[in-house]
């Protein structure tokens, strides 16, 4: 029943996407979006959270944003950039007269203000910092950027909605935090209310890119006059919204739920794949220090067994080696042969016996009940690091607490993550040597660099593979498989297009 | 009385000032850090670090505490961190929702109770008496989210009387508002209801034996007014005590139901602010909190004086 409903939904998804435009789309209407929480804010640069990005991209825009196939394409920006031949100057032209939501007009002043506070104060700003040795307006239409070495990333950073270099007016650059929301999106911020609702209104000023609709890119139609984001942070709840038909779009729903979805008033929309789940390794202190038990892990993790007790049936996860689904060009099977989907105990046990592990210093997991499937795989996978002759000692924190402590390289072997796909490998944690796991060897860097270095993207799509096979070689982290993410949303709403991060122009009202 | 009420105030400042105290300690002690929840999970170590200077949470927690004190003392609970707004007006803007709550369970607990309660102790033995205690035996065995969660399911999604969570959108009328309390209300109310019931029965049992009840019956008085004048304003002293205490519970405690059901109240406040690690809101909020259920204490301790004359602090 499952397996049919699945396959309704997502052929449903399929039409919708395809023929939803041959519908009449009619202007006008108010929707209601359940989200997981209240975003901790809504300056999108300071946090790279993803309930912000959801928020805040309709409210904000970057030069660049991704198109249906995750590569990048000009948003604020009138072409994609032109890279000098050295790789050093990257020159990026200007869409004219698009208007603020206070009707001021963007400048190129503004963009080197905007792109000045994103390296002051975002995450991701300051990766791209520590390469940026400038940002000028060369005229009113085109600003510079110079770097001290060629960085491929940069335009993928440009792009992303969270940590996001979005382009807000010189006069508000300086505000930190930012006090006035006031940027160039399809939609403005009327009203919010902390834990209640953020109410965004059409803004009329609006000028679309036109073109054909290709992911995030492309037009951007205002067929709402209304959005509301209102924070339903109790999973049983959503569902209880959902099924009742009281939301038009409820994010993030337990997938257990989906029979219950299914007999309900909302319609299911399943995305799949979603994301990783990932058991990141400490290789700076403690046991995990030791590459061999790291590969010992590795050998003995059934991530078969994981995923079924995380998200209950195969409709919901998928077994794959490859960091990255077939859906992007990022996919390689190569160099993944370490991975197996039931574990390899006996091959563990030698492992282990090499590396002189004699089960006194016990494996600390850290992992929290924020996200149950995290909590669920902790369980399967102590059982069989147990079985493979580890002494295992379970970190159950609150989420809180465990962002805290996987900052101190003395508190733990593993924590368990996970993120949707990130368009842009040099965005995971695991490709920067500061992040907790802090992996930072000589074969890391070369392959890192290399990848970082080429602009080509299909060469990029190469040298990702060398990248992919360090990882398994040295295993500073073990990617559990892929899961798939469930929605519901109101059969009367049309043209959303499943996304990692959902956005709402585009989406109109049939009834 | 005013002896009696002055007793009462100087202990009400001493337990406050420990309140502060406590909870500044406890919530300082608690690994977590709201910059990290802040920044968001890919935030590195680096940007912790300058936004946590940036909040004043690096100087020393003798500094901290001094400042905040201070503060405390002048009437300013600080700023919250999350909500940019100071934690006084986040606390007042949350303070509807639970008000209504509050009393809206409580009527529908005490109305629920009373009567129940009075007449299985009238009728102790009886049927009526058997169904009722173990009816409140079983309310107060229900956690309120399930409660809430079946009632959201049937009264909710099935008949769809009621939205399952939430406080009304922009704009939303008093009376939307109003609706939008029923369910979680009723919740509230039905389990309050048992404790109370269970109270009422065993007070009003204790002094339906007494002599003074008898006398009254010898007189010939009606079987109403001996229930209900005599032995039930007698039997008011632990009902009002644990009314008091249910109300203040309900003030602060509807956390988990507030949550349940998407209210933007106190409690939901209250759950937010730890989860984020929101040092000036969790203190001001628990501050509030202890403040009110001390001040309802108060309040009863005075009703005492006037339903028993007898009584002296």
């Amino acid at each position: 029943m499952k397996r049919i409903a699945l396959a309704v939904a997502t052929t449903a998804v399929a039409l919708m996407s395809v023929n939803g435009l041959a519908y009449a789309q009619t202007k006008g209407g108010i929707i209601d979006v359940a989200t997981i929480g209240e975003p901790p804010t809504l300056d999108p640069m300071a946090s790279t959270a993803d309930l912000v990005g959801i928020v805040t991209q309709h409210m904000f825009e970057t030069l660049y944003t991704f198109d249906a196939k995750w590569g990048a394409t000009p948003l604020l920006a009138a072409a994609l950039p032109e890279i000098s031949a050295d790789g050093l100057t990257v020159t990026i032209p200007l869409r004219t007269g698009i208007k603020f939501h206070d009707d001021s007009v963007m400048t190129s002043a503004d963009v080197v203000a905007s792109l000045e506070r994103w390296i002051k104060i975002a995450t991701r700003g300051k990766q791209a910092a520590e390469v940026i040795t400038a940002i000028a307006a060369t005229d009113e239409a085109t600003v510079t950027i110079t770097l001290s070495k060629p960085y491929a990333p940069l335009l993928a950073l440009l792009s992303l909605n969270n940590a996001a270099a979005i382009i807000i007016p010189a006069a508000n650059a300086a505000q930190d935090p930012l006090t006035s929301f006031i940027g160039t999106g399809p939609y403005k911020l009327q009203e919010r209310v902390p834990d209640q609702y953020i109410q965004l209104v059409r803004f009329d000023g609006y000028q679309s890119l036109g073109g054909e609709i290709d992911g995030y890119g492309g037009a951007r139609k205002q067929y709402l006059d209304e959005i509301r984001f209102v924070p339903v942070p109790d999973p049983n709840t959503r569902i209880g919204a959902a099924m009742a038909g009281e939301y038009d779009y409820v994010d993030q729903l337990p997938v257990e739920s989906m029979q219950q979805i299914t007999d309900g008033a909302t319609e299911p929309v399943v995305l799949a794949p979603f994301g990783w789940p990932v058991f990141m390794m400490n290789t700076k202190e403690g046991l995990n220090s030791d590459i061999r038990i790291r590969k010992a892990i590795q050998a003995a993790l059934a991530p078969e067994d994981m995923m079924l007790a995380a998200f209950g049936s195969e409709d919901f996860f998928s077994i794959d080696a490859a960091w990255y689904p077939d859906s992007f060009s990022w996919h390689s099977e190569v160099g993944t042969e370490a991975y197996k989907p039931l574990g390899d105990t006996e091959a563990a046990k030698a492992l282990l016996a090499e590396a002189g592990y004699d089960g006194s210093k016990p494996l600390r997991i850290l992992t929290s009940r924020q996200y149950e499937f995290h909590y669920k795989m902790a369980l399967v996978a102590q059982a069989y690091l147990e079985a493979a002759g580890f002494k295992v000692q379970m970190d159950v924190v609150e989420w809180a607490t465990l962002t805290t402590n996987r900052a101190d390289p003395a508190l733990w072997d593993i924590y368990i993550t996970h993120s949707p796909f990130l368009p842009e490998p040099s965005l995971m944690g695991i490709m920067s040597d500061t992040s907790p796991g802090w992996w930072a060897t000589d074969a890391k860097h070369a392959a890192v660099e290399a990848f970082n270095a080429e602009s080509d993207p299909a060469k990029r799509a190469e040298l990702f593979v060398e990248v992919q096979k360090v990882i398994y070689d040295e295993v500073p982290g073990f990617k559990v498989g892929n899961f798939n993410a469930l929605a519901a949303q109101n059969p009367a709403l049309d043209g959303v297009t499943p996304a990692p991060w959902p956005y709402f122009w585009n989406a109109y009202l049939t009834e | 009385m005013l002896r009696s009420a002055l007793n009462r105030i100087f202990g009400m400042a001493i337990v406050m000032a420990l309140v502060v105290t406590i909870v500044f300690v406890i919530v300082r002690v608690t690994p977590g850090d709201p910059a990290a929840v802040m920044l968001g999970p890919d935030a590195t170590a680096a940007d912790i670090a300058s936004l946590r200077e940036r909040l004043g949470l690096n100087a020393s927690i003798p500094e901290q505490f001094i400042s905040y004190v201070g503060g405390v003392l002048r009437g300013d609970f600080g700023q919250s961190i999350f909500l940019n707004m100071p934690v006084t007006d986040a606390l007042w803007q949350r303070a509807e929702p639970t008000f209504f709550l509050t009393v809206f369970s409580l009527g529908i607990a005490t109305l629920i109770a009373l009567p129940v309660g009075v007449l299985s102790a009238y009728w102790r033995g009886s049927i009526f008496d058997q169904a009722a205690t173990t009816l409140a035996m079983f309310a107060a065995s229900i956690p309120s989210f399930w409660l809430g969660l079946i009632f959201m399911q049937f009264f909710a999604v099935k008949l769809g009387w009621f939205d399952t969570s939430g406080y009304g959108g922009p704009g939303a009328s008093f009376g939307t508002r109003m609706h939008h309390l029923v369910l979680p209300a009723v919740t509230l109310g039905l389990i309050s209801s048992a404790l109370i019931t269970r109270f009422t029965r065993a007070s009003m049992l204790d002094v339906l034996n007494d002599d003074y009840v008898r006398t009254a019956r010898s007189k010939g008085m009606s079987e109403w007014r001996v229930v209900v004048k005599h032995a039930l304003k007698n039997a008011l002293i632990p009902i009002l005590t644990v009314v008091g205490l249910t109300a203040a519970l309900l003030i602060s405690g509807a956390i988990v139901t507030e949550t349940v059901f998407g209210l933007p109240g106190v409690g939901s406040l209250i759950v937010s602010a730890v989860l984020r690690r929101d040092y000036p809101l969790i203190q001001g909020a628990l501050l509030v909190v202890a403040g009110l259920y001390v001040l309802v204490n108060f309040i009863i301790d005075m009703l005492y004086l006037v339903v028993d004359p007898r009584v002296r602090y």
